[in-house]
C-alpha cells in the first residue's frame, strides 16, 4: 500500500513538472515542442549514467558510457544541465526561420530519430534493453526499500514540483511573461515592438528542457530503469493532452491536467478487469487520449480552467499598446 | 563499388515509393494549407485494406487498386469529418498539427486490435530478377517503378492540362480569389482529398510490396522520408516533391549500403536538417516552410 501510494505521488510530481514545462512552452509561448519527451529522456539517462557504477560492475550485463557513481545531488544537477544544453542545438535548427507548424513536425521527426538512434547504438546507453539497477539517491546511506525512504522520496518530489510551480508562475507573471504571451498571440506585432522572438523562444526552450530533464531524473531515481520504450513520441502527446484538457496558458490548469490525464488514466485502467486480447486496453487508452484532444479542442478549446482574461487599466498609451495583443484569445 | 551501384538500383525503387507518397502529402498541404501527420497511418490502413483482399486470393494488382480506392475514401471522410470542421472553426496551423497527430494516434490504435500486432506480407510472385550490371531488381520492384512513373505522368497531366488541375492550382495559390473567380473551391478541395488519398493508398500498398513485411508500427516510419522529400522540394510543390523523392530515395539506400540499414531514416533526417538550416523554403517553392515573418 505504501509502495502504491508513494509511486502514485512520484508519478504525479513528475507529470506535474512535465506539464508545467509544456505549459510554459506551449501554453504561454506557443511553441509546439513535439520532441519534449527526449528532454525528459536525456535527464533520466544522464542521472542514470552519473549515478551508476562502471558498466563492468554488475557482471557487465549492460553497456553504457560514463558510469561515474557520483553522490546524490550531482546526477540531478547533471541532468538539469544536459537538458538545458540539449535545447540550443535543436532550437537553433528548428525555431529560427520555420513556420510554426513546420517547427512542430521537425521536432516530431527529431523525437522519432532520437529514439531510433539510441535503440540502434547499444554501446551508448544499452540500446533497446535500456538501463536498469540505477541506484536510488542516497541509497548508500538509507535503505531505499524502507517505507520512510519511499515517503521521503515522494514528498521530496512534490516539494520540487511545488518549487518549480512557483518559479514558472514568477516567470509568466513578470514583464518577461507578458512578452511571451505577446509573441504567442502575434509574433509579427511583438517583433515590431522590439521583442526578439527567436531569443524569447530559445530561452523558454532551454528552461523547459531543464525542467523536463529534472522530471526525468526524479522518475529514474525512483523506478531505477529507463529504456527507449518509455519515451516514444506519443508520450509527448499525452502531456499535450493534459495541458489542453487542464487549460492552455494557465499553470493551475496544467497541474489539474497532469493529475487528470497521465495519472488518472494509469489509475483508471489499473482497476479494469483484463479483457480482450493482450494490448487491447493500451490501444483503447491511446484512442481515448486522441479523442480527448479532439473533443476538448472542439468543445472546450480553452480547457477546464481557462486562461485568466487579463484586463489592463489604460494607464499609459505605451503600456496599452504592448498589452492589447496579449489578453485576447 | 558494385555495392553502391546496387544501392543505386534499390534507390530507384525507394524513390518511386517516396515520390508517390510525397506528391500526395505535399498536394494536401498545398491545397488545404495543413500538414496531415495522419498520412503515414492512412498509408498503412490502405496497405492493410489491400492485404485483406490479397490474403483471400485476390491478385496483388487488383488489391493495389482497392488500396487506392480505400485511401481516397478514407482521406475524403477524414477531411469531411475532422479536418474541415476544425478549419471552418478557425483553428490555427499549430492546432491543426496537433489535431492531425491525435488523429494518427487514433487510427493506429483502432487498427491495432483489428489487424493484430504481427507483421504481415503480401502474397505475390516476385517475378524474375533482372540484372543490369550490378543492379538487380525483381519484377515486382520494376513494376513499382512503373507504377510511380505512370502516377507521376497522370498527376502532371492533371495539373497542367485539365480544368480541374487549373482550379486546384488556383485554389492552392489563393483560395479566396479562386472562389471569387467562380471556382467551386469546396468541391475542388473534396476532389483534392480524393486524389491525394488515392496516392496515399497506392504508396502504402507499394511500400508494403517492397518491404518483406509491414505492421501498424511502420506508419510513423513511412512518414520521415516523406516529410523530408516534401520539405526538400518545397512544401506544397508537387514537382519539388518528385525531385525531393529522388534525392531522399538515393540517399537512404546509399547510406544503408555504406553505413548500416538501421540508419536509413537517419540519412533522410540529416537531409531534412540541412534543408531546414540552409534553405527552409525548399528547392522550388518561394515560401515553403519559411515563416511568414522571416
Amino acid at each position: 500500500m505504501t509502495y502504491y501510494l508513494t509511486t502514485l505521488l512520484v508519478y504525479a510530481a513528475v507529470d506535474v513538472l512535465a506539464c508545467l514545462a509544456i505549459s510554459l512552452q506551449f501554453g504561454y509561448s506557443g511553441i509546439v515542442n513535439f520532441s519534449f519527451i527526449i528532454f525528459q529522456a536525456a535527464g533520466a539517462y544522464t542521472a542514470a549514467v552519473l549515478s551508476l557504477p562502471k558498466d563492468t560492475a554488475n557482471g557487465g550485463f549492460q553497456t553504457y558510457v560514463l558510469g561515474l557513481h557520483l553522490p546524490f545531488p550531482v546526477p540531478w544537477i547533471g541532468a538539469i544541465i544536459v537538458g538545458a544544453l540539449l535545447a540550443p542545438p535543436i532550437g537553433l535548427v528548428v525555431l529560427r526561420r520555420l513556420r510554426s507548424d513546420y517547427q512542430a513536425i521537425a521536432m516530431l521527426v527529431i523525437s522519432v530519430i532520437a529514439s531510433l538512434m539510441i535503440t540502434n547504438t547499444p554501446a551508448f546507453l544499452d540500446g533497446a534493453a535500456g538501463l536498469s539497477l540505477v541506484p536510488q539517491p542516497l541509497s548508500d546511506i538509507f535503505n531505499p526499500y524502507s517505507q520512510s525512504y519511499l515517503w521521503v522520496y515522494a514528498i521530496g518530489g512534490i516539494v520540487v514540483a511545488a518549487i518549480i510551480f512557483v518559479v514558472v508562475q514568477r516567470i509568466i507573471n513578470s514583464p518577461y511573461g507578458r512578452s511571451l504571451r505577446a509573441m504567442r498571440e502575434n509574433e509579427l506585432a511583438a517583433g515590431a515592438l522590439g521583442k526578439n522572438a527567436v531569443a524569447l523562444k530559445m530561452t523558454v526552450f532551454v528552461v523547459g528542457g531543464a525542467i523536463a530533464a529534472l522530471s526525468g531524473a526524479i522518475l529514474v531515481g525512483f523506478i531505477t530503469t529507463w529504456a527507449p520504450s518509455t519515451w516514444l513520441y506519443p508520450e509527448t502527446l499525452i502531456l499535450f493532452a493534459a495541458v489542453i484538457v487542464g487549460g492552455r496558458g494557465n499553470n493551475y490548469g496544467a497541474v489539474l491536467g497532469a493529475l487528470l490525464v497521465p495519472v488518472g488514466f494509469e489509475e483508471a485502467t489499473r482497476y479494469l478487469p483484463p479483457f480482450g486480447p493482450p494490448g487491447l486496453i493500451p490501444a483503447i487508452e491511446w484512442v481515448c487520449i486522441g479523442g480527448l484532444i479532439l473533443g476538448f479542442l472542439w468543445f472546450r478549446p480553452r480547457g477546464v480552467i481557462p486562461e485568466r482574461r487579463r484586463i489592463f487599466a489604460p494607464a499609459k498609451p505605451a503600456a496599452v499598446l504592448e498589452e492589447s495583443g496579449a489578453g485576447r484569445h | 563499388m558494385s555495392l553502391i551501384v546496387a544501392a543505386l538500383g534499390f534507390g530507384l525503387v525507394s524513390m518511386s515509393i517516396i515520390a508517390i507518397a510525397a506528391v500526395g502529402f505535399t498536394m494536401q498541404f498545398g491545397i488545404t494549407n495543413m500538414i496531415n501527420l495522419a498520412y503515414g497511418q492512412v498509408m498503412i490502413a490502405s496497405a492493410y485494406a489491400a492485404y485483406a483482399l490479397n490474403s483471400r486470393g485476390v491478385s496483388i494488382w487488383l488489391s493495389l487498386l482497392a488500396g487506392a480506392v480505400f485511401g481516397a475514401v478514407f482521406s475524403f471522410i477524414l477531411n469531411r469529418l475532422v479536418y474541415a470542421p476544425f478549419q471552418r472553426k478557425g483553428t490555427n496551423l499549430i492546432g491543426m498539427v496537433i489535431i492531425s497527430l491525435a488523429v494518427s494516434l487514433v487510427i493506429a490504435n483502432v487498427l491495432l486490435p483489428i489487424v493484430g500486432y504481427y507483421s504481415v506480407s503480401y502474397h505475390l510472385n516476385p517475378g524474375p530478377t533482372i540484372h543490369a550490371g550490378s543492379i538487380a531488381l525483381t519484377g515486382v520492384q520494376l513494376a513499382i517503378i512503373g507504377v510511380a512513373v505512370v502516377t507521376m505522368l497522370v498527376i502532371h497531366a492533371l495539373l497542367r492540362f485539365t480544368r480541374l488541375g487549373k482550379a486546384m492550382r488556383a485554389t492552392a495559390a489563393n483560395p479566396t480569389l479562386a472562389r471569387n473567380c467562380g471556382i467551386p473551391t469546396s468541391r475542388v478541395i473534396d476532389l483534392a482529398w480524393l486524389i491525394t488519398g488515392a496516392l496515399c493508398g497506392i504508396a502504402g500498398v507499394v511500400a508494403g510490396m517492397n518491404s518483406d513485411s509491414f505492421s501498424v508500427a511502420s506508419g510513423s516510419e513511412f512518414l520521415i522520408p516523406i516529410i523530408a522529400a516534401s520539405v526538400l522540394g518545397g512544401a506544397g510543390h508537387p514537382y519539388g516533391a518528385m525531385i525531393g523523392a529522388v534525392i531522399i530515395g538515393e540517399m537512404t539506400e546509399i547510406s544503408a549500403a555504406i553505413i548500416s540499414p538501421e540508419y536509413k531514416q537517419v540519412a533522410a533526417f540529416v537531409a531534412l536538417v540541412l534543408v531546414m538550416v540552409l534553405r527552409p523554403q525548399g528547392l522550388l517553392a518561394k515560401r515553403g516552410a519559411l515563416a511568414a515573418a522571416g
